[in-house]
């Protein structure tokens, strides 16, 4: 279970001073799909990346299954990252002297049980691409790969900034298919950050965040397959 | 399981080819050098010193005036000493050179054979292969003095003659016009006229430290003295042509190594400059990879390793060629300036710290430190790119004025700030080893040009006094013998002047070495020394002046050799002199100063030869070639460094200007990519790009030069000083500035060739893609 309590963040000082989060309360279920869901400067990426532990909040706090992460010193906070999360990015982020299959590698070394590798290349579409260099793929394989190199590790909460921002409409519902069969397949809770209204249905929770603030939490009774997304 | 990032080395090794290439050249070439240097000079150094026990090196020697009979040998040899006769003749060769002939040795200061044959006839003669080197001799070809003509069977070295001192007295030896050999005892016998009566002694108990050393032979002296009329005396410690080599080998070790980790943290610059830009280019990456849990030591790490390979595979063929290909250079510089016994490699475990380990550790610390730094930033600032330290990175204002090309220049320059600070900093390294390999030829040649016109006189004859002069207990045979020695040292040559003469030593000081001042007591209206000396008045020669620094009103503070005594002379004026590090004052003072007597002169200056005084009166007589001994010396053991010094100069400025310039192409690619794309011909961007460093190496080079003549003139002093007596006055002419920095230029217009290569290369989609 992931806790955040009364979650604050500002950039800039004095006059200039933003505040992107305020007062943000949430909890996500292990195993949930959960979408933070907004428009341009809403605050979602700023609070993926704090879920993440890769930036941190003014206030509040965030716990996973009781542990307080503003206790984490940076060494543990590598350590939280390594054991249990995964990061999807809207740039895909590859090793360009690396091949596909060896990209995901990179995240199979992180994990102590990682996934199989030949099996998660099969789900992936990527069998057939393993050897080649990310300026060999295409831009719908590139994220494959990245999600690839994400989910091998076999993360509690696989976090997702943007994952279809770069891709067109039928690639986009392609990765959107694959994260879906990762979390049902694999059990992970699924933190999705996106602009896209449409996205919102395919999640177990929904937060739709505005101006900093959680405007609303929506709970999905009935959830529709990434197949059947229309925008 | 192995981290997967690994199997980037490889392959970046592969599409960083000439860059990795370059680098383990360098490396290759300065860590073989020096490898190879402090094997050969430890090999050298243990050959040199097993040397005294392997052929029986003896433990000082002495000449009679007359032959030993063999009840006086006794005698002496009664006082705990084993003597061995060690005679010579000194022939005059009509290739103009001396050769001390003497006969065989079986027993003390044996001979090693070099190469051929020792004599096995009366006509054979064995020479010294360094003397036969310098000139142009080998085995089967003869020498002559004229009356007699001897074959040369081999070529040799003599132990006691590592050095090629004829006299002690010189102030440096000079293996060309000056040499050794042997012959058959018969052969020996063959020669005309006396033999020098030399006596060779070891002492029956090895003295156990230097100053019973010291006391021995100071006893051993006054035995001696009581029983024979001594010509000369010269205890092993006080021989030069033995002990100069041991005291010289391993005084350039320290240079050797501080050159090697001058340019390891270059190339660790060099590498992390390059690495950084990686940094830059990767931060995406970097931002992913920390997000997921890789931590800021696997990175640095994974970033170090490559450097940290390359410099130990560099260390490992270094060290390989340096026991092979680099150790017979090194050891041929040494075959150049002494004449040492064969040598038996030993492998150096103070070699392989000093190459191997330091370099890896400098390359490790300076990269960690490096890479530290770079990657101690957070995920998130690698993912949106936000590489800079400072809070708000503000563009540096240009005025609007200048044309839009100039300022484009000066951003590329103030982006590219730590490329150009390391390529300055190895313009100025590569400019003193320029400097240093083009200046010193000169410099020597210079000196030898100029002395004849600097000399004080075309002769100075030093006279010999012999010493029973000064025999306290025989004071009226002492009386005649000076009266005696006052006649026969008068001369008829009207040129001839007198001076008073007394040598000093200048006070050691840590490393420094003391060395020999000749104190010069001048006559009043000297035709010699132009100046006119008061009472008080001491004049230093501006050899002396430019090597201690000193000025009118220092005071120079000289010792006694071999006593405590020590003397202050205070400097009022400096004479332009530049051939000897010497003092001159009045003839009278000087005389008062050390109680010589008030007609009391030392020797004679004089444009002319002096002929009428016996030879055996003369101590020592200085000329033009006695002179320049020094440089001619210097010439000979330095002039294979100097072309090795020179061109790693240039292989050091070609691999860092190529690197540097090929760093901020690669680092500019998708701007020089975006640029095509809005019309610019390579031809435009190269004048952005390549010109820019282009002005940057002019700047560099010509900033560089009163900083590297500064570097050059306090390592110069700084050599001189601790590794050799005299001076050689140090002139940079404007010609060598001019030579540097046109070979700058050139070296630089070759890697512009490079490098518009690179940038025609650069493809137009480069600005298309996104960060992969």
């Amino acid at each position: 279970m992931l806790t955040l309590k009364g979650i604050e963040k500002s950039f800039g000082e004095g006059a200039g001073r933003v505040t992107v989060l305020k007062n943000i309360n949430m909890e996500i279920r292990d195993g949930s799909f959960c979408v933070l869901l907004g428009p341009s400067g809403s605050g979602k990426s700023t609070l993926l990346n704090i879920i993440g532990g890769i930036d941190t909040c003014d206030a509040g706090e965030i716990a996973i299954d009781g542990r307080a992460m503003s206790d984490m010193s940076e060494k543990e906070l590598t350590r939280y990252r390594r054991r249990h999360l995964g990061y999807i990015f809207q740039m895909y982020n590859l090793i360009p002297n690396l091949t596909v299959r060896e990209n995901i590698e990179v995240g199979a070394y992180l994990s102590d049980h990682p996934l199989d590798l030949d099996e998660l290349l099969s789900t992936l579409g990527l069998a057939e691409h393993q050897d080649k260099l990310p300026n060999q793929l295409s831009g719908g394989q590139q994220q494959r790969t990245s999600i690839g190199r994400a989910v091998i590790k076999n993360p509690d909460i696989l976090l997702c900034d943007e994952p279809t921002g770069a891709l067109d409409y039928q690639t986009s519902k392609d990765i959107l298919k694959l994260i879906e069969t990762v979390n049902q397949k694999y059990g992970n809770t699924v933190i999705m950050v996106t602009h896209n209204n449409a996205i919102k249905d395919m999640a177990d929770e929904v937060v739709m965040l505005h101006d900093g603030r959680i405007r609303d939490v929506i709970h999905n009774r009935v959830k529709t397959a990434a197949e059947d997304l229309e925008w | 399981m192995k981290n997967p990032l690994r199997k980037r080395h490889l392959r970046e090794l592969r599409t960083d080819a000439g860059k990795y290439i370059v680098i383990f050249i360098i490396l290759v070439m300065s860590i073989s050098f020096v490898s190879g240097f402090l094997v050969a000079d430890g090999s050298m150094i243990r050959a040199y010193d097993e040397s005294f026990e392997k052929y029986n090196i003896e433990d000082g020697k002495f000449t009679a005036e007359h032959r030993l009979n063999r009840s006086q040998k006794r005698e002496i040899e009664a006082w705990g000493v084993q003597l061995y006769d060690l005679f010579y003749h000194d022939a005059d060769l009509t290739n103009g050179s001396t050769l001390r002939i003497f006969a065989e040795r079986t027993e003390v200061d044996r001979v090693c054979l070099m190469e051929g044959d020792m004599p096995q006839s009366a006509g054979e003669i064995a020479v010294d292969r360094m003397y036969a080197d310098n000139n142009s001799l080998k085995p089967g070809d003869a020498v002559s003095d004229g009356s007699h003509e001897w074959v040369i069977s081999g070529l040799v070295a003599l132990s006691d003659y590592s050095t090629m001192f004829s006299d002690n007295t010189d102030t440096m030896f000079d293996a060309t016009t000056f040499g050794v050999g042997v012959v058959t005892a018969d052969g020996f016998a063959d020669i005309p006229g006396e033999p020098v009566r030399c006596y060779a002694w070891k002492y029956l108990q090895t003295p156990a430290d230097e100053q019973q050393e010291h006391d021995l032979s100071e006893d051993f002296m006054a035995y001696l003295n009581d029983r024979i009329v001594l010509k000369n005396y010269l205890p092993r410690y006080a021989n030069q042509a033995i002990v100069f080599t041991g005291d010289d080998m391993g005084s350039d070790r320290a240079m050797m190594e501080v050159l090697l980790y001058i340019i390891i943290v270059i190339v660790a610059f060099v590498f992390a400059v390059t690495m950084t830009n990686t940094i830059t280019k990767e931060a995406t990456v970097i931002g992913t990879l920390r997000a997921s849990g890789f931590s800021r030591n696997e990175l640095i790490r994974h970033y170090m390793t490559m450097p940290v390979i390359v410099t130990l595979i560099s260390a490992v063929i270094g060290n390989i060629l340096g026991y092979t290909v680099m150790k017979n250079l090194c050891a041929a510089m040494y075959y150049n300036s002494y004449s040492l016994p064969t040598y038996v490699t030993i492998w150096s475990p103070e070699a392989f710290v000093k190459t191997t380990i330091i370099p890896i550790i400098i390359m490790t610390v300076v990269n960690w430190l490096i890479l530290y730094r770079s990657l101690s930033l957070r995920p998130l600032q690698f993912l949106r790119h936000d590489l800079s330290r400072r809070k708000k990175k503000r563009a540096v204002r240009l005025p609007h004025g200048l044309p839009f090309m100039q300022r484009f220049r000066i951003r590329i320059i103030t982006q590219n700030l730590a490329n150009y600070l390391t390529l300055f900093a190895g313009i100025l390294f590569a400019n003193i080893l320029l400097l240093f390999g083009f200046g010193l030829p000169m410099i020597l040649e210079d000196y030898q040009n100029s002395l004849s016109d600097n000399m004080l006189s075309n002769y100075q004859y030093i006279l010999s006094i012999p010493s029973d002069i000064s025999d306290e207990d025989h004071r009226l045979e002492s009386l005649v013998s000076g009266m005696k020695f006052l006649s026969d040292v008068e001369t008829d040559n009207p040129d001839a002047e007198k001076f008073s003469a007394y040598n000093l030593m200048t006070v050691a000081e840590d490393d420094i070495r003391s060395e020999e001042i000749m104190l010069y007591g001048i006559s009043p209206d000297s035709r010699y020394v132009h100046a006119s000396f008061g009472p008080e008045d001491a004049y230093i020669s501006q050899s002396l002046a430019d090597k201690y620094d000193l000025e009118p009103g220092d005071v120079l503070r000289l010792k006694e050799k071999y006593k405590k005594d020590t003397y202050e002379v205070r400097i009022t004026g400096v004479y332009s002199y530049e051939a000897a590090l010497c003092v001159f004052m009045d003839r009278t003072r000087l005389n008062k100063m050390f109680d010589l007597g008030e007609e009391t002169f030392a020797g004679y200056f004089s444009d002319t030869e002096i002929t009428d005084i016996a030879e055996d009166h003369i101590g020592t007589q200085i000329d033009y070639q006695s002179l320049t001994k020094v440089s001619r010396q210097l010439d000979l053991s330095m002039g294979s460094m100097m072309d090795l010094v020179y061109a790693f100069a240039v292989v050091i400025f070609f691999v860092l200007m190529y690197l540097m310039t090929k760093t901020i192409i690669e680092k500019n690619a998708q701007s020089i990519s975006m640029i095509k794309i809005l019309g610019y011909s390579p031809g435009e961007i190269s004048r952005l790009y390549i010109v820019v460093t282009f002005l940057a190496v002019i700047a560099f080079m010509l900033l560089s030069m009163p900083i590297v003549t500064r570097a050059i003139i306090f390592l110069y002093k700084y050599m001189i000083l601790r590794e050799m007596t005299g001076w050689i006055p140090i002139h940079l002419k404007p010609g060598l500035y001019v030579k540097m920095f046109v070979l700058g230029l050139l070296t630089y217009t070759l890697v512009a060739v490079l490098e518009y290569r690179r940038i025609r290369k650069v493809p137009m989609s480069e600005a298309l893609k996104n960060v992969e």
